[in-house]
């Protein structure tokens, strides 16, 4: 249960932005969640309402937007999405694929007013 | 009306940034740093003991930072082997941040520090998200787990460098495929590094000792043109 102390640091990141572009209020934020990351959606979702209650970020919606995993095999380049993370390419049979999306957690746009 | 500003920053980028300052100073006193990851239980606390009183033996100068929810226990442990070692208690988060152990970092002695060992808080699942600047993430799976470990929990098994096998003499008691655990590993991690421990019995910690003198090594070499 690391969400609330995300939701702090998503809450001080929309914070340093909204304060770079004139103090405006912020009405959304997005925020990219791998299937990976270790979070909890329903979790984030929740401690960042309790930890933006009566401050200047109450009633800012959070948008979070789940990241399915995927890999790209080193030996042929295909792109999979794999089962159980598995690192074994469906289309050559190799192992050694590497991640090259589903580990991020990524704010990734701001709605101001 | 309202406005939309993209922005692509990692949400954990205060802690990644901190992270940065402790590696950085970390590479100037040539301390190699290594981050223990394990369930509750899988034996982080014995092992370091165990390295520790092996590493008395050498010319290393080592310390400890010891994460746990409550109690200083496991740092009155650690402190019997003549090394400096820190409690960190976290007060009920799950994980050590890279803001708590470079707190702790300021309250040890000062001066050349060989081996810096970061005890995380047990848990699978959060200390895989923060980077406390350390130079490798060594994941420690008893086999008196389940030896589906590194499918439940990928993530961390993803991140770490080297998975210690441990309690490997319970092996003949236990229903743990060994085979099974590393293959999966390894499959969700390539790259993993395998090592099987002991507390108890044999094989003991030496290849695990080994391992990290290699490690050390490695950073020296590493670090030596950017000291020059």
């Amino acid at each position: 249960m690391h969400e609330l102390s995300i939701a702090q640091s998503i809450a001080d990141g929309a914070r340093e932005h909204a304060s770079q572009n004139g103090g405006r209020r912020v009405l959304r934020i997005g925020v990219r969640v791998g299937e990976i990351s270790g979070v909890a959606v329903e979790a984030l979702q929740f401690c960042f309402e309790m930890t933006v209650k009566d401050t200047d970020l109450d009633g800012a919606a959070l948008d979070l937007e789940p990241v399915p995993v995927r890999y790209r095999c080193a030996a042929c380049g295909h792109e999979f999405h794999p089962v159980e993370f598995l690192a074994d390419c469906p289309a050559c049979g190799a192992i050694g694929a590497s991640m090259v999306a589903g580990d991020e957690l990524g704010m990734s746009f701001l709605e101001l007013e | 009306m309202a406005e939309r500003v993209e922005v692509r920053e990692n949400v954990l980028k205060e802690n990644d940034r901190i992270a940065g300052e402790l590696r950085r100073a970390l590479a100037g006193r040539g301390t190699l740093c290594l981050n223990l990851i394990s369930s509750p239980g899988a034996g982080k606390t014995s092992i370091l003991e165990g390295t520790l009183e092996a590493l008395k033996h050498t010319p290393l100068r080592v310390a400890v930072l010891t994460g746990d929810i409550q109690t200083e226990r496991d740092a009155d442990r650690l402190k019997r082997y003549g090394f400096p070692a820190l409690q960190i208690t976290t007060g009920g988060t799950c994980h050590l941040d890279a803001g708590m152990v470079q707190r702790s970092m300021a309250r040890l002695p000062a001066g050349d520090l060989d081996i810096l060992f970061v005890e995380n808080v047990g848990n699978l699942v959060c200390p895989a998200s923060y980077d406390l600047g350390e130079d490798a993430k060594v994941v420690v799976l008893s086999v008196a787990e389940g030896d589906d470990k590194p499918l439940k929990y990928p993530g961390i098994f993803r991140r770490a460098r080297l998975m210690l096998l441990h309690k490997i003499d319970l092996l003949p008691h236990t229903r743990f495929d060994r085979d099974a655990a590393v293959a999966d590993a390894r499959r969700v991690n390539p790259a993993i590094e395998v090592v099987e421990t002991s507390c108890v019995a044999e094989p003991g910690l030496g290849a695990w000792t080994r391992w990290i003198e290699q490690r050390l090594h490695e950073k020296r070499q590493a670090d030596r043109p950017a000291r020059d």
